[in-house]
């Protein structure tokens, strides 16, 4: 059996949408479902390293703030991060960063980098699970 | 919290930041384990060396 056919039965029967749903909710679990364990694996100890390296850069985790529009991405890059931000956000106790800290700049850019690989990995469990790649 | 252990070092967090950002694109874009290296090289090099390039053409200006 080809590489190609093999990955395409390994995907037999699995739904894109839950592929997408679950690559969100935790980096990696998408794959996982897709049945690409080692790279669902190396995907999130990336993405989870990228964002609690974040979080103990004091950055920010987003909320959308009208008077500033840029705001809107930002939040939505950050969302990508699924329950990692969700629980960073409950359980935090310093959400919006802190501004005086030496290495808030590099926190919020690791917080965004963080969710905005999890929305590619979002796009390529969909990609996978469609048979594209 | 890990900032406070590590120093507030641009160059070290720069380079972690370079190392997690190739190695995510080397196995999003490449599929097998010596492309995926090659390319992790790659996009190391030119994330550090970009970095380093355009911290020494700004040296000279005044801040």
């Amino acid at each position: 059996m080809s590489a190609t056919a093999e990955a395409t039965a390994q995907t037999a029967g699995r739904h894109p949408a839950v592929a997408v749903a679950l690559a969100w909710i935790f980096p990696g679990l998408g794959h996982l479902y897709l049945g690409r364990r080692r790279t669902a694996l190396l995907y999130a100890l990336i993405v989870t390293v990228t964002f609690l390296l974040g979080l103990s850069f004091e950055g920010r985790l987003y909320t959308i703030d009208r008077s500033q529009p840029l705001s809107i991405l930002a939040t939505f890059a950050v969302s990508g991060s699924g329950i990692l931000n969700l629980a960073a956000r409950f359980l935090s106790d310093n959400p919006s960063g802190t501004i005086l800290a030496p290495t808030y700049e590099y926190g919020c850019a690791y917080l965004l980098t963080a969710g905005l690989m999890n929305l590619l990995l979002m796009l390529d469990a969909w990609d996978i699970a469609r048979g594209k790649k | 919290m890990i900032a406070s252990i590590l120093p507030v070092d641009h160059f070290l967090i720069m380079t972690v930041y370079a190392v997690l950002v190739s190695g995510f694109f080397a196995l999003l874009w490449r599929e097998s384990a010596r492309e995926r290296r090659r390319l992790f090289a790659i996009l190391l090099v030119a994330l550090v060396g970009g970095g380093l390039a355009v911290a020494w053409l700004m040296y000279p200006f005044p801040s």
